[in-house]
């Protein structure tokens, strides 16, 4: 913008030649910029409302969960210094966005992923998830969400549902597998208060769907979240899941194991929510949310996979462009009028 | 027939291997270069099958180039990149048989490789029989270096061995992802970038 | 006509020339391509039923199986059989006594499961579970030590489905009136 100015000074001067004609400065609107609105202040208020998940997963993780975040912050900040530094950007660390990459990163991975999946993850979430669009913006996915598909795939055995379950580690909770695979493949149904409070095994952030909750609310009413998005993903899971439990009411995956168990809460809140990779509308985020509602659901329900909202935020990010035209905003003062033939 | 302006034998092979290299500057033979890229042996099958379908094609259709009807030629073309195809993968199917089950369709394939049409369209139909051959050999050797690199990148991180040797320590994490799809398309988006950013800065330096 | 061939006779010359061409090869190598198919299941024979020398094609109750040799006695069955796996179809071979009692081997002749998990039930030391299984009892999938004696297969870790895959296949290919087929076709 500040090079339009320029061009438009410099016309001005060589067009007035002898008397220079005083500078037009004409910017398009908005012309009323709020100087706290900036990425730093939500990026600090996304870290803020993953404090009680962070605080909970390393309460019932312990030093696992705190190595896992700091490999991945660690990743992340590091990957951006190099992408900007290779594009010959001003660094942009300060602006936190690679930082609650990585903590969000950090936090979607199980408690015994070896050192280098967070460090790969890290690169390839900013590498390939942002770098290779342009940076912060730009990205048609969830940066986080692209390096942990990543590596989920590169590394099945690590991640996969095995990765979870261990005998002979000082932690309680992972002596049983994650509550979905509990759910989906021995039919044990677990208790509810366990699973609303976070005591179980599962990906270092998603276990507790008080902390998500907490977390989750704060973002909400500071609006750095849009609660179009998880309500909408929330309530679609709830009815598919009523419906589900009303038609198969011995099925052990029931409506509090869809809603609390798995990595819905978490993800509903702090990855479908980035507004990067989600619509502006609100028709466009209620439609966004349905559509990882039935997708998770439906991976949950019918694929090989226990769990499934980070594919579901991953397909229905590829088809954000897609709404954002489709539920095109009218225009301040309605629609244009259609031109006289 | 050969007018002046046309590049001679030396130009046609030199230019086949990194000038106009026909994975990384011409954008073609896609499909092999994804499908069949996650060992070196399976890619350098490819490469080998590939060039000897190009080789031929190319040199038979500099053969009869004079006789050559203008709008029979794409049909003409066919026909001789498919006969040659087709001797290509029965013989791999007789004498490598283990290899033509991993390769599968793609053998086959070759028939539609752009490469291929692409070159006797350019250069078989239009130049001398020497400069044909020196031609589809100068382009099988750049699509051979293209299948190598994409797959040494390929193996080595997906299963840290190299024509099935072990490179890479015992306690290497195999990607798996690298042998799946995803992994050809990002291993060839990455090489891609590498290529053109040394040709940006070779060009840079050049002025 | 004179027309039409002015303009088609080159693409009739290289047609006739470049058929001879491909005939000559097919029947240089057709024998060649046939021996290597048929070699494949052939080969694995000796491997899969102790005691074989050599095995040829048999069809018993519409099915196409292998009879393992040892001169001209049958001393076991190589059974075929295919089922859905985790990412595409698996096809195997089964290897059984001459009564059709007992597994003596299994071998994994096609499967694309997933590198580093699924595709380690093509590994010899996984497949070895399988011999001397008593058939009868259906094959199950545990994820613990399989107990001695019983007809428990161990699961692969992180690939349950695909093991489970391997089960399926066996449990369905051999179904009781079948093994009985084998048995009376072994007696004749």
């Amino acid at each position: 913008m500040h090079d339009e100015f320029r061009t438009l000074e410099a016309t001005a001067e060589s067009a007035g030649g002898a008397a220079p004609m005083p500078a037009l400065r004409v910017a398009p609107s908005p012309h009323i910029a709020d100087p706290s609105l900036t990425t730093a202040r939500m990026m600090i208020d996304v870290l803020i409302g993953l404090a009680p998940v962070i605080a909970m997963s390393v309460w019932v993780f312990r030093w696992y969960a705190v190595l896992q975040i700091v490999i991945a912050t660690l990743s992340c900040l590091a990957a951006e210094a190099l992408a900007t530094s290779m594009r010959r950007r001003a660094l942009t660390l300060g602006d936190f966005s690679a930082a609650v990459t990585g903590v969000i990163l950090g936090l979607s991975l199980p408690w015994s992923a070896p050192w280098y999946v967070g460090v790969i993850a890290g690169f390839i979430a900013i590498g390939l998830g942002k770098a290779v669009f342009g940076g912060l913006g730009y990205n048609v996915f969830n940066p986080a969400m692209v390096g942990r598909a990543f590596v989920m795939i590169a590394f099945p055995g690590a991640l996969g549902a095995a990765a979870y379950q261990a005998q002979g580690v000082a932690l309680h909770v992972v002596t049983e597998a994650t509550p979905l695979t509990l759910a989906k493949q021995s039919a044990i149904a677990t208790d509810w208060w366990p699973l609303f409070l976070g005591t179980v095994n599962g990906s270092l952030g998603e276990t507790s769907a008080l902390a998500c909750l907490l977390g989750g609310l704060w973002l909400c009413l500071r609006r750095t979240a849009s609660w179009e998005i998880p309500a909408s993903i929330v309530g679609t899971v709830a009815v598919l899941a009523g419906i589900g439990q009303l038609v198969r009411p011995d099925s052990p995956m029931t409506l509090a194991h869809h809603l609390l168990g798995g990595a819905l809460l978490f993800g509903a809140f702090f990855i479908a929510t980035d507004p990067v990779t989600s619509p502006l509308t609100f028709r466009g985020k209620v439609v966004f949310g349905i559509g990882i509602g039935v997708l998770v659901w439906l991976i949950r329900t019918f694929s090989g996979y226990p769990e499934g909202v980070m594919f579901a935020v991953l397909v229905m990010n590829a088809v954000t462009p897609l709404l954002n035209r489709w539920v095109y905003p009218d225009p301040l003062g309605g629609p244009a009028p259609a031109p006289k033939s | 027939m050969a007018s002046l302006d046309q590049p001679t034998a030396l130009e046609r092979f030199i230019n086949g291997i990194l000038p106009e290299n026909p994975v990384y500057r011409q954008l073609l033979g896609m499909c092999p270069t994804l499908a069949v890229t996650n060992s070196m042996q399976a890619a350098m099958t490819m490469a080998g099958a590939t060039a000897f379908v190009l080789i031929s094609a190319n040199t038979i259709t500099s053969l009869i180039r004079n006789v050559l009807k203008p709008h029979l030629r794409i049909l003409v073309f066919t026909l001789t990149i498919a006969t040659f195809v087709t001797i290509a993968d029965r013989f791999l199917a007789a004498y490598m048989y283990e290899m033509s089950k991993q390769l599968g369709p793609y053998v086959p394939l070759i028939i539609v490789n752009c490469v291929i049409v692409g070159r006797c369209e350019v250069c078989g139909s239009r130049q001398p029989v020497h400069v044909a051959f020196s031609d589809g050999v100068g382009q099988s050797i750049g699509f051979a270096l293209a299948l190598a690199s994409i797959a040494s990148v390929r193996e080595l991180l997906g299963s840290g061995t190299w024509f099935g040797l072990p490179v890479l320590p015992a306690s290497w994490p195999a990607w798996v992802i690298m042998l799946l799809p995803p992994g050809a398309f990002l291993t060839l988006g990455a090489l891609m970038g590498v290529v053109n950013w040394y040709q940006a800065r070779r060009a840079a330096t050049a002025k | 006509m004179i027309r039409y061939l002015a303009q088609a006779w080159l693409v009739i010359l290289l047609g006739l020339c470049f058929g001879a061409a491909l005939a000559g090869m097919q029947m240089l190598v057709a024998d060649r391509i046939a021996e290597n198919k048929l070699n494949e299941t052939l080969a694995q024979i000796p491997v899969l039923v102790p005691g074989a020398e050599r095995g040829e094609p048999a069809t018993v109750g519409e099915r196409t199986v292998y009879r393992a040799l040892q001169g001209d006695r049958i001393v076991g069955w190589v059974v075929p059989a295919g089922g859905l796996g985790f990412g595409d179809r698996i096809e195997l071979l089964v290897g059984l006594d001459a009564q059709a009692a007992t597994l003596t081997g299994l071998y994994v002749l096609e499967q694309k499961e997933t590198p580093g998990l699924g595709n380690k039930i093509g590994d010899e030391t996984w497949r070895d579970q399988f011999q001397g299984k008593r058939l009868g009892t259906p094959l199950t999938v545990v994820k613990r030590d399989p107990a001695p004696d019983s007809a428990e297969i161990r699961a692969i870790t992180g690939a349950t489905i695909s093991s489970q895959a391997v089960c399926t296949i066996v449990n369905q290919a051999l179904t009781d009136e079948f093994r009985a087929a084998l048995a009376a076709a072994a007696q004749e």
